[in-house]
Protein backbone atom coordinates (compact mmCIF):
# COMPACT_ATOMS: atom_id res chain seq x y z
CA UNK A 1 0.00 0.00 0.00
CA UNK A 2 1.39 3.42 -0.96
CA UNK A 3 1.49 5.53 2.15
CA UNK A 4 -0.30 8.84 2.44
CA UNK A 5 2.86 10.65 3.43
CA UNK A 6 4.44 9.73 0.09
CA UNK A 7 1.39 10.86 -1.93
CA UNK A 8 1.21 14.14 0.00
CA UNK A 9 4.95 14.57 -0.57
CA UNK A 10 4.37 14.33 -4.33
CA UNK A 11 1.54 16.85 -4.15
CA UNK A 12 3.37 19.41 -1.99
CA UNK A 13 6.67 19.27 -3.92
CA UNK A 14 4.80 19.35 -7.25
CA UNK A 15 2.70 22.28 -6.09
CA UNK A 16 5.77 24.24 -4.96
CA UNK A 17 7.51 23.60 -8.29
CA UNK A 18 4.40 24.52 -10.30
CA UNK A 19 3.91 27.64 -8.19
CA UNK A 20 7.52 28.68 -8.76
CA UNK A 21 7.18 28.08 -12.52
CA UNK A 22 3.97 30.14 -12.74
CA UNK A 23 4.88 33.06 -10.51
CA UNK A 24 8.69 33.32 -10.36
CA UNK A 25 9.13 31.97 -13.91
CA UNK A 26 6.75 34.60 -15.29
CA UNK A 27 8.58 37.36 -13.41
CA UNK A 28 11.94 36.18 -14.78
CA UNK A 29 10.52 36.15 -18.34
CA UNK A 30 9.17 39.67 -17.86
CA UNK A 31 12.68 40.95 -17.15
CA UNK A 32 14.11 38.94 -20.08
CA UNK A 33 16.13 36.50 -17.99
CA UNK A 34 16.61 32.89 -19.20
CA UNK A 35 13.68 31.63 -17.11
CA UNK A 36 13.74 28.04 -18.39
CA UNK A 37 17.35 27.35 -17.41
CA UNK A 38 17.03 29.18 -14.07
CA UNK A 39 13.81 27.38 -13.15
CA UNK A 40 15.31 23.99 -14.00
CA UNK A 41 18.77 24.62 -12.51
CA UNK A 42 17.48 26.03 -9.24
CA UNK A 43 13.84 25.16 -8.48
CA UNK A 44 13.29 21.91 -10.38
CA UNK A 45 16.62 20.32 -9.48
CA UNK A 46 16.49 21.71 -5.93
CA UNK A 47 12.99 20.46 -5.15
CA UNK A 48 13.47 17.11 -6.87
CA UNK A 49 16.82 16.49 -5.14
CA UNK A 50 15.29 17.41 -1.77
CA UNK A 51 12.30 15.13 -2.31
CA UNK A 52 14.46 12.27 -3.62
CA UNK A 53 16.95 12.39 -0.78
CA UNK A 54 14.10 12.61 1.73
CA UNK A 55 11.82 9.82 0.47
CA UNK A 56 14.33 7.72 -1.57
CA UNK A 57 11.52 6.27 -3.70
CA UNK A 58 11.79 5.89 -7.48
CA UNK A 59 8.77 7.23 -9.33
CA UNK A 60 8.21 10.13 -6.95
CA UNK A 61 9.72 12.80 -9.23
CA UNK A 62 7.60 11.63 -12.17
CA UNK A 63 4.57 12.29 -9.98
CA UNK A 64 5.96 15.65 -8.84
CA UNK A 65 6.47 16.63 -12.49
CA UNK A 66 2.89 15.67 -13.32
CA UNK A 67 1.50 17.81 -10.47
CA UNK A 68 3.77 20.78 -11.34
CA UNK A 69 2.96 20.48 -15.06
CA UNK A 70 -0.77 20.39 -14.31
CA UNK A 71 -0.46 23.55 -12.21
CA UNK A 72 1.57 25.26 -14.95
CA UNK A 73 -1.18 24.38 -17.40
CA UNK A 74 -3.66 26.36 -15.28
CA UNK A 75 -1.60 29.51 -15.72
CA UNK A 76 -1.63 30.41 -19.42
CA UNK A 77 0.66 33.43 -19.02
CA UNK A 78 4.36 33.95 -19.46
CA UNK A 79 5.79 31.92 -22.31
CA UNK A 80 4.30 28.87 -23.95
CA UNK A 81 2.15 27.20 -21.30
CA UNK A 82 1.57 23.97 -23.24
CA UNK A 83 5.31 23.67 -23.98
CA UNK A 84 6.14 24.49 -20.34
CA UNK A 85 3.67 21.94 -18.97
CA UNK A 86 5.07 19.22 -21.26
CA UNK A 87 8.66 20.19 -20.41
CA UNK A 88 7.99 20.08 -16.64
CA UNK A 89 6.38 16.65 -16.85
CA UNK A 90 9.28 15.37 -18.97
CA UNK A 91 11.82 16.84 -16.55
CA UNK A 92 10.28 14.96 -13.62
CA UNK A 93 10.45 11.69 -15.54
CA UNK A 94 14.06 12.30 -16.68
CA UNK A 95 15.23 13.14 -13.15
CA UNK A 96 13.66 9.92 -11.93
CA UNK A 97 15.41 7.91 -14.66
CA UNK A 98 18.81 9.52 -13.97
CA UNK A 99 18.70 8.91 -10.22
CA UNK A 100 17.43 5.36 -10.67
CA UNK A 101 19.92 4.66 -13.48
CA UNK A 102 22.90 5.82 -11.42
CA UNK A 103 21.57 4.14 -8.25
CA UNK A 104 22.01 7.43 -6.41
CA UNK A 105 19.58 6.39 -3.65
CA UNK A 106 21.91 3.67 -2.39
CA UNK A 107 24.29 6.04 -0.62
CA UNK A 108 23.16 8.43 2.08
CA UNK A 109 26.23 10.66 1.82
CA UNK A 110 28.14 11.87 -1.21
CA UNK A 111 31.43 13.75 -1.52
CA UNK A 112 31.29 17.34 -2.77
CA UNK A 113 32.70 16.18 -6.12
CA UNK A 114 29.89 13.68 -6.52
CA UNK A 115 27.29 16.23 -5.38
CA UNK A 116 28.45 18.80 -7.97
CA UNK A 117 28.67 16.07 -10.61
CA UNK A 118 25.09 15.04 -9.82
CA UNK A 119 24.13 18.72 -10.10
CA UNK A 120 25.72 19.17 -13.54
CA UNK A 121 24.57 15.82 -14.94
CA UNK A 122 20.99 15.92 -13.71
CA UNK A 123 20.43 19.64 -14.45
CA UNK A 124 21.90 19.38 -17.96
CA UNK A 125 20.16 16.14 -18.95
CA UNK A 126 16.86 17.19 -17.41
CA UNK A 127 16.90 20.61 -19.11
CA UNK A 128 18.11 19.45 -22.54
CA UNK A 129 15.90 16.34 -22.46
CA UNK A 130 12.84 18.36 -21.44
CA UNK A 131 13.57 20.91 -24.16
CA UNK A 132 13.86 18.22 -26.87
CA UNK A 133 10.75 16.38 -25.71
CA UNK A 134 8.67 19.56 -25.72
CA UNK A 135 9.98 20.46 -29.20
CA UNK A 136 8.65 17.10 -30.39
CA UNK A 137 5.38 16.88 -28.47
CA UNK A 138 4.15 20.48 -28.82
CA UNK A 139 3.97 20.33 -32.65
CA UNK A 140 2.54 16.79 -32.46
CA UNK A 141 -0.39 18.11 -30.41
CA UNK A 142 -0.89 21.09 -32.77
CA UNK A 143 -2.39 21.27 -36.26
CA UNK A 144 1.01 22.03 -37.83
CA UNK A 145 2.55 18.63 -37.10
CA UNK A 146 6.12 17.66 -36.21
CA UNK A 147 9.01 17.96 -38.67
CA UNK A 148 12.24 16.27 -37.63
CA UNK A 149 14.41 18.71 -39.62
CA UNK A 150 13.05 21.62 -37.51
CA UNK A 151 14.43 19.88 -34.42
CA UNK A 152 17.75 18.70 -35.88
CA UNK A 153 18.89 22.17 -37.02
CA UNK A 154 18.10 23.57 -33.57
CA UNK A 155 19.98 20.89 -31.58
CA UNK A 156 23.19 23.01 -31.16
CA UNK A 157 21.11 25.84 -29.61
CA UNK A 158 19.38 23.41 -27.27
CA UNK A 159 22.70 21.85 -26.19
CA UNK A 160 24.14 25.33 -25.65
CA UNK A 161 21.16 26.59 -23.65
CA UNK A 162 21.66 23.80 -21.10
CA UNK A 163 24.98 25.31 -19.97
CA UNK A 164 23.38 27.77 -17.54
CA UNK A 165 21.16 25.05 -16.03
CA UNK A 166 24.22 22.80 -15.58
CA UNK A 167 26.22 25.58 -13.88
CA UNK A 168 23.31 26.37 -11.56
CA UNK A 169 23.06 22.67 -10.74
CA UNK A 170 26.67 22.83 -9.47
CA UNK A 171 25.46 25.05 -6.62
CA UNK A 172 21.91 23.75 -6.16
CA UNK A 173 22.58 20.08 -5.39
CA UNK A 174 25.33 20.68 -2.79
CA UNK A 175 23.08 23.34 -1.22
CA UNK A 176 20.28 20.77 -0.87
CA UNK A 177 22.67 18.24 0.69
CA UNK A 178 23.86 20.93 3.11
CA UNK A 179 20.24 21.66 4.00
CA UNK A 180 19.66 17.97 4.59
CA UNK A 181 22.65 17.90 6.95
CA UNK A 182 20.89 20.49 9.11
CA UNK A 183 18.39 17.68 9.95
CA UNK A 184 15.32 19.89 9.82
CA UNK A 185 12.29 17.66 10.34
CA UNK A 186 8.58 18.24 10.62
CA UNK A 187 6.77 16.51 13.46
CA UNK A 188 4.28 13.87 12.29
CA UNK A 189 1.26 15.70 13.72
CA UNK A 190 2.23 18.85 11.78
CA UNK A 191 3.20 17.10 8.52
CA UNK A 192 -0.33 16.72 7.12
CA UNK A 193 -1.65 20.22 7.97
CA UNK A 194 1.53 21.88 6.63
CA UNK A 195 1.72 19.91 3.37
CA UNK A 196 -2.00 20.26 2.67
CA UNK A 197 -1.88 23.97 3.55
CA UNK A 198 1.15 24.71 1.38
CA UNK A 199 -0.29 22.77 -1.58
CA UNK A 200 -3.67 24.48 -1.27
CA UNK A 201 -2.00 27.90 -1.07
CA UNK A 202 0.01 27.24 -4.27
CA UNK A 203 -3.04 26.12 -6.26
CA UNK A 204 -5.37 28.85 -4.97
CA UNK A 205 -2.76 31.56 -5.57
CA UNK A 206 -2.06 30.46 -9.16
CA UNK A 207 -5.76 30.04 -10.02
CA UNK A 208 -6.69 33.41 -8.46
CA UNK A 209 -3.78 35.04 -10.27
CA UNK A 210 -5.03 33.58 -13.56
CA UNK A 211 -8.61 34.73 -12.90
CA UNK A 212 -7.45 38.25 -11.95
CA UNK A 213 -5.29 38.57 -15.09
CA UNK A 214 -8.14 37.36 -17.31
CA UNK A 215 -10.47 39.77 -15.50
CA UNK A 216 -8.13 42.68 -16.26
CA UNK B 1 34.35 1.68 -13.74
CA UNK B 2 32.41 2.56 -10.60
CA UNK B 3 29.52 4.99 -10.82
CA UNK B 4 31.31 7.28 -8.38
CA UNK B 5 34.07 7.73 -10.96
CA UNK B 6 31.75 7.84 -13.94
CA UNK B 7 29.66 10.76 -12.66
CA UNK B 8 32.43 13.41 -12.58
CA UNK B 9 33.61 12.30 -16.03
CA UNK B 10 30.07 12.55 -17.38
CA UNK B 11 29.65 15.97 -15.79
CA UNK B 12 32.82 17.21 -17.51
CA UNK B 13 31.64 15.76 -20.85
CA UNK B 14 28.29 17.58 -20.54
CA UNK B 15 30.04 20.85 -19.65
CA UNK B 16 32.29 20.42 -22.69
CA UNK B 17 29.31 19.71 -24.98
CA UNK B 18 27.42 22.74 -23.64
CA UNK B 19 30.43 25.06 -23.92
CA UNK B 20 31.43 23.97 -27.43
CA UNK B 21 27.79 24.22 -28.58
CA UNK B 22 27.65 27.77 -27.19
CA UNK B 23 30.78 28.68 -29.16
CA UNK B 24 29.33 27.09 -32.32
CA UNK B 25 26.03 28.96 -31.92
CA UNK B 26 27.86 32.25 -31.33
CA UNK B 27 30.11 31.72 -34.38
CA UNK B 28 27.27 30.79 -36.74
CA UNK B 29 24.76 33.49 -35.74
CA UNK B 30 23.60 35.59 -38.70
CA UNK B 31 22.32 39.13 -38.79
CA UNK B 32 20.52 40.60 -41.77
CA UNK B 33 18.02 43.37 -42.41
CA UNK B 34 16.27 41.46 -45.17
CA UNK B 35 14.00 38.45 -45.23
CA UNK B 36 14.52 35.77 -47.87
CA UNK B 37 11.10 34.65 -49.08
CA UNK B 38 10.93 31.92 -51.71
CA UNK B 39 14.39 32.82 -53.03
CA UNK B 40 13.85 36.60 -53.12
CA UNK B 41 15.18 39.16 -50.61
CA UNK B 42 12.71 41.70 -49.14
CA UNK B 43 12.98 44.36 -46.46
CA UNK B 44 10.29 44.29 -43.80
CA UNK B 45 8.90 47.60 -45.15
CA UNK B 46 8.57 46.09 -48.62
CA UNK B 47 6.67 43.13 -47.20
CA UNK B 48 4.39 45.44 -45.20
CA UNK B 49 3.57 47.38 -48.37
CA UNK B 50 2.68 44.15 -50.19
CA UNK B 51 0.34 42.26 -47.88
CA UNK B 52 -2.84 43.24 -46.04
CA UNK B 53 -2.72 43.92 -42.31
CA UNK B 54 -3.92 41.45 -39.68
CA UNK B 55 -4.43 41.76 -35.91
CA UNK B 56 -5.15 39.32 -33.06
CA UNK B 57 -6.32 39.69 -29.46
CA UNK B 58 -7.89 43.16 -29.79
CA UNK B 59 -4.86 44.47 -31.69
CA UNK B 60 -2.40 43.18 -29.06
CA UNK B 61 -0.57 41.59 -31.98
CA UNK B 62 -0.47 43.40 -35.31
CA UNK B 63 1.30 42.75 -38.57
CA UNK B 64 0.66 41.46 -42.06
CA UNK B 65 -1.32 38.35 -43.03
CA UNK B 66 1.07 35.52 -43.80
CA UNK B 67 -1.30 33.81 -46.26
CA UNK B 68 -1.79 37.05 -48.18
CA UNK B 69 1.98 37.58 -48.19
CA UNK B 70 2.48 34.23 -49.93
CA UNK B 71 -0.15 35.05 -52.55
CA UNK B 72 1.29 38.55 -53.16
CA UNK B 73 4.78 37.15 -53.62
CA UNK B 74 3.56 34.79 -56.29
CA UNK B 75 3.32 31.41 -54.60
CA UNK B 76 1.15 29.18 -56.79
CA UNK B 77 -1.12 26.44 -55.38
CA UNK B 78 -0.37 27.61 -51.83
CA UNK B 79 -2.38 24.82 -50.16
CA UNK B 80 -0.06 22.23 -51.71
CA UNK B 81 3.03 23.56 -49.91
CA UNK B 82 4.38 23.67 -46.39
CA UNK B 83 6.23 26.75 -45.16
CA UNK B 84 9.36 26.77 -43.00
CA UNK B 85 9.98 29.93 -40.98
CA UNK B 86 13.65 30.24 -39.97
CA UNK B 87 14.93 32.62 -37.31
CA UNK B 88 18.39 34.24 -37.11
CA UNK B 89 19.20 32.02 -34.11
CA UNK B 90 18.54 28.82 -36.10
CA UNK B 91 15.11 28.17 -34.59
CA UNK B 92 12.65 27.07 -37.26
CA UNK B 93 9.11 25.82 -37.50
CA UNK B 94 7.22 24.33 -40.45
CA UNK B 95 3.54 25.17 -40.85
CA UNK B 96 0.74 24.42 -43.29
CA UNK B 97 -1.30 26.75 -45.50
CA UNK B 98 -4.21 26.42 -43.04
CA UNK B 99 -1.92 27.70 -40.27
CA UNK B 100 -0.79 30.64 -42.44
CA UNK B 101 -4.43 31.70 -42.75
CA UNK B 102 -4.32 32.30 -38.98
CA UNK B 103 -0.83 33.77 -38.92
CA UNK B 104 0.77 37.18 -39.05
CA UNK B 105 4.26 38.62 -39.41
CA UNK B 106 5.08 41.52 -37.10
CA UNK B 107 7.33 44.51 -37.83
CA UNK B 108 9.96 42.79 -35.65
CA UNK B 109 9.83 39.84 -38.09
CA UNK B 110 8.15 37.54 -35.57
CA UNK B 111 5.48 35.01 -36.55
CA UNK B 112 2.31 34.77 -34.47
CA UNK B 113 -0.42 32.18 -35.05
CA UNK B 114 -3.82 32.27 -33.42
CA UNK B 115 -4.28 28.51 -33.88
CA UNK B 116 -0.84 27.32 -32.75
CA UNK B 117 1.07 27.23 -29.43
CA UNK B 118 3.62 29.92 -28.64
CA UNK B 119 6.39 27.51 -29.67
CA UNK B 120 5.50 28.52 -33.24
CA UNK B 121 6.49 32.12 -32.61
CA UNK B 122 9.72 32.31 -34.56
CA UNK B 123 11.62 35.49 -33.69
CA UNK B 124 13.76 37.56 -36.05
CA UNK B 125 12.74 35.54 -39.13
CA UNK B 126 15.41 35.65 -41.85
CA UNK B 127 14.05 33.01 -44.24
CA UNK B 128 10.60 31.76 -45.22
CA UNK B 129 11.09 28.63 -47.26
CA UNK B 130 8.32 27.29 -49.48
CA UNK B 131 8.56 23.49 -49.58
Amino acid sequence: MINRKFILGIIVFGSLWGFAECIIGSLLRDVNLPAGAIMTGVFAIGLMTLSRTTFRQPGMQTGIGLVAGALRFFNPFGGCFICSAIAIMAEGLLFDLIWTGFSLDQKTTHTLTIQTSIGVTSAYLVYVGGYIITQILTPVFSSAGFYLENLIVFIPQILASGLLAALLGVATVPAVFALKNAHITIQDRLYYPITIGVSAFCWVFVILNTILIIGV
Amino acid sequence: MGKDRLLPILALIFLFIASSSSLYVYATQTTTDTLLLNGQHYTIDQLFSLAKPRAFNDSQYTGIALDDLMLKTGIGNPEQHTYTLKGADGYEKTVTWENLKNGLLTKDRESIFSDLPKAFRVKDIVIIEVN
